[in-house]
């Protein structure tokens, strides 16, 4: 009994203290990570994306994606904080996992990577236009820039492209400025206009166009220039984060070892920016900066420090709200001047940047009570006026009636 | 010739319409005095609100809707007085009168109350 007592508690001490380390509102940052490939040779080939994020704490668990024993759930508990699809020629993914399931896993607040080759299948379709993205319909189609390419020893196709056109934006690409131009060989996508929440984090320069490179252009191309995204990121409003990137040789030890030269410029780097670029995406995909949290709502009338149930029309009101940012391993104070506040009802009534120093929080905002409305107004004067000398005809007559009928 | 004979016909028929108000019940031309009163008070607030813009327009709306209200009531009034109209003979005047004047009631009623 003792015996079994001991062998219940060696199993569950591990369990407990993977719960303890793993994704919490409290430390927001991704632990366990599901990747999928199509080939576990990609293990090696792209080991250096891998091992970056394995020297970050992350626990990875490669797996093949037709695997028929791969779940992303368990007693209806996620096994997993992340999920990275490296595995674009898939048809039909092993275990219970589907299309469906992957795109609940993001609903309920989980991370994805979708990487695709010169190749998407369906099921990788499906799930990137429900980030808001669409593959270019053309299944050989690439994306072929004949003025930013990178150079190389051969001349190519051009389909070997260095861009550096990237998102300003320091909370996706960390604060040290990427020299490098990125390397990508792959497909490209345009983004769902109807969808706010994507953006471009790689796009393709101007001159770029998608199409198959391997026969000869007959109609113009669907997808041209920057229209194009090359690598695409959305952060859904549950916090969950989605990288889309149209090449899975971007990811590669080749591309990241690799030295590039941009057509038309003479400077030669010795090493591609891919591996800070997708280091520095992945920090982000996987919480470990950009995380922000409120934490302390509070709002009361002018003048008063209780917060009321129910606000009036014309009430003015002082909001304010605590905002942290996860660092990676603690929570500082968020300071920046662009933060906003919206009050709705049906459509946005009032937009006011708050200064410095998002919970959906309902309060109900009633109309004036009839007896607070003003009274006795000056421009009203005829109104009432007339009003009164209805009411005083109609009991003169009546009076007057009354006199006639009594004496007859 | 022809312009004169259409103004003839005008005049004309002013004078037959004059004759035969003039046969009108008392009563009835009193009634329809207050009803020219009534809509007259409603006109120049229309104009008033015109002018001035319509802020207080639950003001406005019980001052004008007070000058139509009385209106139409006082013309439901005639309308059950008139001794010509054989749908209301079994109504004695003095009942309807009280009906006009319970009805103006519930409706100032409501006029004072939204009038602000």
């Amino acid at each position: 009994m003792a015996r079994l007592s001991l062998i219940v508690l060696i199993t569950i001490i591990p369990l407990i203290s993977t719960l303890c380390s793993s994704f919490s509102p409290e430390n927001p940052t991704d632990r366990r990570i599901l990747v999928l490939l199509d080939d576990l040779a990609l293990q090696s080939s792209h080991s250096l994306y891998f091992s970056s994020l394995q020297s970050r704490g992350y626990a990875l668990d490669f797996k093949l994606a037709d695997d028929s024993k791969i779940g992303l759930q368990r007693y209806g508990q996620y096994l997993y904080d992340g999920l990275i699809l490296f595995c674009p020629s898939i048809d039909r993914f092993g275990g219970s996992i589907d299309s469906a399931a992957i795109v609940d896993f993001v609903d309920s607040g989980h991370d994805l990577i979708i990487a695709v080759d010169n190749s998407a299948s369906e099921r990788i379709r499906e799930i990137a236009t429900e980030c808001g993205v669409d593959f270019d319909d053309d299944q050989a189609a690439m994306v072929i820039d004949h003025t930013s390419y990178a150079v190389s020893d051969t001349e190519g196709d051009h389909t070997l492209i260095a861009s550096d056109d990237f998102v300003q934006s320091e909370v996706l690409l960390g604060s040290t400025k990427i020299e490098a131009p990125v390397l990508f060989q792959g497909m490209g996508h345009s983004l769902n206009p109807a969808n706010s929440l994507v953006l471009k984090a790689l796009s393709a320069s101007s001159s770029a166009y998608s199409a198959n490179p391997k026969t000869k252009l007959s109609n113009p191309p669907s997808l041209t220039g920057s229209a194009i995204s090359l690598v695409s990121v959305v952060q859904a409003r549950n916090n969950a984060r989605v990288l889309i990137a149209g090449s899975l040789s971007m990811f590669s030890n080749r591309f990241f070892r690799s030295g590039v030269q941009k057509a038309g410029s003479s400077i030669k780097h010795a090493k591609s920016g891919n591996e800070q670029f997708l280091t520095e995406l992945s920090k982000w995909v996987f919480h470990e900066r950009g995380h922000l949290k409120a934490v302390n709502v509070r709002h009361h009338k002018v003048g008063e420090t209780d917060e009321p149930a129910m606000y009036r029309i014309n009430d003015d009101l002082e909001y304010a709200v605590e905002i942290y940012e996860w660092s990676g391993k603690s929570w500082e104070p968020y300071v920046a001047n662009d933060v906003q506040v919206q009050f709705y009802m049906m459509s946005p009534y009032v937009l006011k940047t708050l200064s410095t120093d998002q919970k959906v929080q309902q309060i109900p905002v009633r109309p004036f009570r009839h007896n607070e409305y003003e009274r006795f107004l000056t421009a009203a004067f005829p109104y009432y006026g007339a009003s009164f000398s209805m009411v005083t005809s109609i009991f003169l007559w009546w009076i007057h009636s009354m006199i006639l009928h009594c004496s007859m | 010739m022809g312009k004169s004979s259409a103004t003839k016909d005008a005049q004309a028929l002013f004078q037959s319409l004059r004759s035969a108000y003039a046969a009108t019940p008392t009563n009835l031309k009193i009634i329809d005095l207050y009803v020219m009163f009534a809509v007259f008070t409603a006109v120049i607030q229309v104009v008033y609100m015109a002018i001035v813009g319509s802020f207080p327009f639950n003001s406005f709306l019980s001052g004008v809707l007070s000058g139509v209200g009385t209106a139409v009531l006082a013309v439901c009034l005639r309308i059950q007085v008139n001794k010509e109209n054989k749908e209301f003979k079994d109504l004695p005047p003095e009942r309807a009168f009280a009906d006009f004047v319970l009805c103006n009631l519930v409706l100032h009623l409501v006029i004072m109350n939204f009038l602000g």
